[in-house]
């Protein structure tokens, strides 16, 4: 039987997918060695434009020429999985994603940067057809490895659909929200990182996006409780996933707001 | 002799997407350029407006590799800014994680992106098929340099335990001490590293000199950080006056010359860095370069790879050090410490990454929004050296098949171990050209 072809690609991002692929140290000579790697940018330079069955996509779209290379990487693949908080919901770059791109060019570049060809920030499934996706910022090794094997033999990855909480219970954490008062985006931020953020004392930032059918307007409320201002809670649920349907409609003010 | 243009569209193994463009008129070169073809996520704009609590998180994502310098430099920035004092315990984690990440980061730049350009593979796995007792040692280094990112930072990338003020968990005593059994027993892997990287990088692609920048922190120490600039030129600056370092750089163009700190263009990153303090290396990481001494060459850019090999047994000591000065000052289990009122004020910070001195600088309102951000990295200082150095391999690679010179090409530029996603500023596309390197947001 060959041997299944996979590539990796990359658009605007930190490439920290990509590296977290390359930090799988104990397990990465045996992954490379049952399949065929066709493209990956960051460990090899013979990539090939050829029709593979996975391709494993990161980054956030935010140029033209971004779109088009996303096009055909999905005519080239079977199955294209996003890897990533950018891929699947915009990351980083999309904070702020409304806001005009002149303006934010001109803060950055000054005047010299008008010719900079940008689009708004947006993840992979606005312009092609995702079929699955492994989320966080970055990825987790061992949700990636699980991943691959599901795919290896045939099907469609299952990872948590819980929220970050349901971890943090199973660890035995002390609540940061309810007993130190640390603002937490866990209640509503899918699991698969053990808790990292409210295991070193700190709130979940929300780097693995939010859960299905996440209640963001509940969140609100809780926050609201503690203090919070409207403004700043805008700003904390705004920074992995502006592209997502809860935070997106949340953020422009349609869910509770 | 007709026009002709040598170009690798896209070059691959290294962090971020970018090429190089060389154009030549028979024998005669015209122009050299690094095509950085990287998106814009205007960073220094999106983190106005928020409080500086968000800075750690939101700018250690400019790039995964070197994501512990951008933190703790923001980290240090934000401190200077609303002018908080950090304890002595802090200041060492801070040192531990940083160390993990010049392991990790060295050891993939070599083992998994230049080693296969040495050894004629087109990546680390091909490689492993011939090489796999190579391979699986510097991917054991690699391991250790995120093994320490994991327990100090939190997190291999984007770690989450490194905020204002301190770390919100200190790693576990019990935790430490473990980690420096396992630093010990690497210490031969990354001697063996120092002989394997000597045996393939042997020759010298540019014969040209360079002027080196790194910084200083007046202890003696081979150091990451520190307040001063030294420029191989014999000028010191502070690291407030980062601007002045990197402001000849400005290029509004591409068709007039880049301009340079003195009329030269700069290298930083781990040759600079060799250069500079190679006398203040100890244990087995002095005897390595002392023995390498002879050898030492700053005009070859390939040192790059042997300076950094040597920087990951000298980080491994280190790290070994600083557990064990940690003990003796006594473990404590603290909290981050905790501003008091904010007046508001601007900070700069200046660290020495994995690739070369990288800058954050902030200014914060009263209320501790931030209403200023600039950042300039390494491998946007390094553009117009690594430039300088293609077209000297070009000029010295004339004759050469097409194939060939642009494998020299590859492995000159590689030789930086560009991190393109970091390269914020640097706009840079066919023809057009405009770097902002340093001037402030309008």
């Amino acid at each position: 039987m060959p041997k299944p072809k996979i590539g990796i690609f990359s658009f605007t991002c930190c490439e920290g997918c990509q590296l977290e692929i390359v930090n799988c140290e104990d397990e990465l000579l045996d992954i490379v060695g049952a399949v065929e790697i066709v493209s990956f940018g960051m460990a090899q330079s013979n990539n090939l434009d050829v029709d593979m069955d996975i391709a494993f996509v990161e980054g956030t779209i935010v140029q033209p020429r971004e779109v088009e290379d996303l096009k055909k990487i999905r005519e080239r693949s079977n199955l294209l999985i996003a890897i990533g908080a950018c891929a699947t919901y915009g990351g980083v770059a999309a904070i702020d994603r409304d806001r005009s791109r002149d303006e934010l060019k001109k803060i950055v570049y000054g005047e010299d940067g008008a010719f900079i060809p940008t689009i708004k920030p947006s993840p992979l499934y606005e312009h092609v057809k995702v079929d699955f996706s492994i989320q966080g910022c970055p990825i987790e090794k061992h949700q990636f490895i699980k991943a691959v094997g599901y795919l290896l033999h045939g099907d469609l990855p299952i990872l948590p659909d819980y929220p970050v909480c349901t971890e943090c219970k199973r660890k035995e954490n002390e609540c940061v929200l309810v007993h130190h008062k640390i603002p937490c985006l866990g209640p509503i931020t899918r699991a698969g990182c053990d808790a990292r953020c409210p295991s070193h004392y700190q709130g979940c930032d929300g780097c693995f996006g939010p859960i299905e059918e996440a209640n963001v307007a509940m969140e609100y409320n809780v926050l609201r409780e503690m203090g919070i201002e409207k403004d700043e809670i805008a700003r904390m649920v705004g920074v992995f996933a502006t592209a997502s349907d809860s935070i997106g409609d949340f953020l422009k003010g349609k869910d509770g707001k | 002799m007709a026009n002709r243009t040598i170009k690798i569209d896209h070059l691959y193994r290294v962090e971020g997407h970018g090429g190089i463009r060389v154009e030549l008129d028979g024998k005669k070169l015209l122009d050299v350029q690094m095509e950085i073809f990287e998106g814009s996520r205007f960073f220094e704009a999106l983190i106005r407006g928020r409080h500086y609590k968000d800075v750690p998180m939101i700018m250690c994502r400019i790039c995964a590799i070197c994501s512990a310098s951008h933190r703790t430099v923001a980290i240090r920035a934000i401190e200077s800014a609303i002018g908080l004092e950090v304890s002595r315990q802090t200041k060492r984690l801070r040192e531990l994680l940083i160390m993990g990440e010049m392991i990790e980061s060295h050891t993939l730049h070599l083992f998994c992106l230049a080693a296969p350009d040495f050894l004629g593979f087109p990546g680390v796995a091909a490689m492993a098929d011939r090489h796999e007792g190579v391979v699986r040692m510097g991917l054991g280094l690699k391991k250790l340099g995120n093994a320490i990112q994991e327990l100090v930072g939190g997190r291999k990338i984007h770690q989450v335990n490194a905020e204002v003020g301190g770390f919100s968990k200190v790693p576990e005593k019990e935790a430490l001490l473990k980690l420096r059994e396992e630093l010990e027993s690497k210490i031969p892997d990354a001697h063996s590293s120092i002989s394997f990287i000597e045996s393939i990088t042997q020759e010298n692609l540019t014969k040209s000199p360079s002027v080196f920048s790194a910084l200083d922190d007046d202890t003696g120490n081979y150091c990451y950080h520190g307040d001063k600039i030294l420029v191989s030129t014999g000028d010191q600056l502070s690291v407030d006056q980062y601007k002045d370092l990197c402001n000849e750089f400005v290029v509004p163009h591409s068709h007039a010359k880049h301009s340079k700190y003195k009329d030269k263009p700069l290298m930083v990153g781990s040759l600079a860095r060799i250069y500079f303090h190679r006398n203040k290396l100890t244990g087995k990481a002095d005897t390595e370069m002392k023995r390498l001494e002879k050898s030492f060459d700053p005009d070859n850019i390939l040192w790059n790879n042997l300076a950094q090999a040597v920087e990951v047994l000298q980080a491994i000591e280190r790290s070994i050090e600083m557990i064990d000065v940690i003990m003796e000052e006594g473990y404590k289990e603290e909290e981050p410490a905790v501003p008091g009122k904010i007046s508001g004020g601007s900070g700069t910070a200046g660290t020495e990454a994995p690739r070369g001195t990288l800058f954050h600088a902030y200014t914060v309102d009263e209320r501790g929004i931030v209403t200023d951000a600039d950042v300039i990295t390494p491998t946007a200082i390094n553009l117009e050296n690594m430039e300088k150095d293609i077209r000297a391999a070009t000029e010295m690679g004339l004759s050469d098949p097409e194939e060939a010179l642009k494998l020299k090409l590859e492995k000159v530029a590689r030789a930086y171990d560009p991190c393109i996603s970091c390269s914020v500023h640097l706009v840079d596309l066919r023809g057009k050209k405009s770097s902002k390197q340093s001037s402030s947001p309008a």
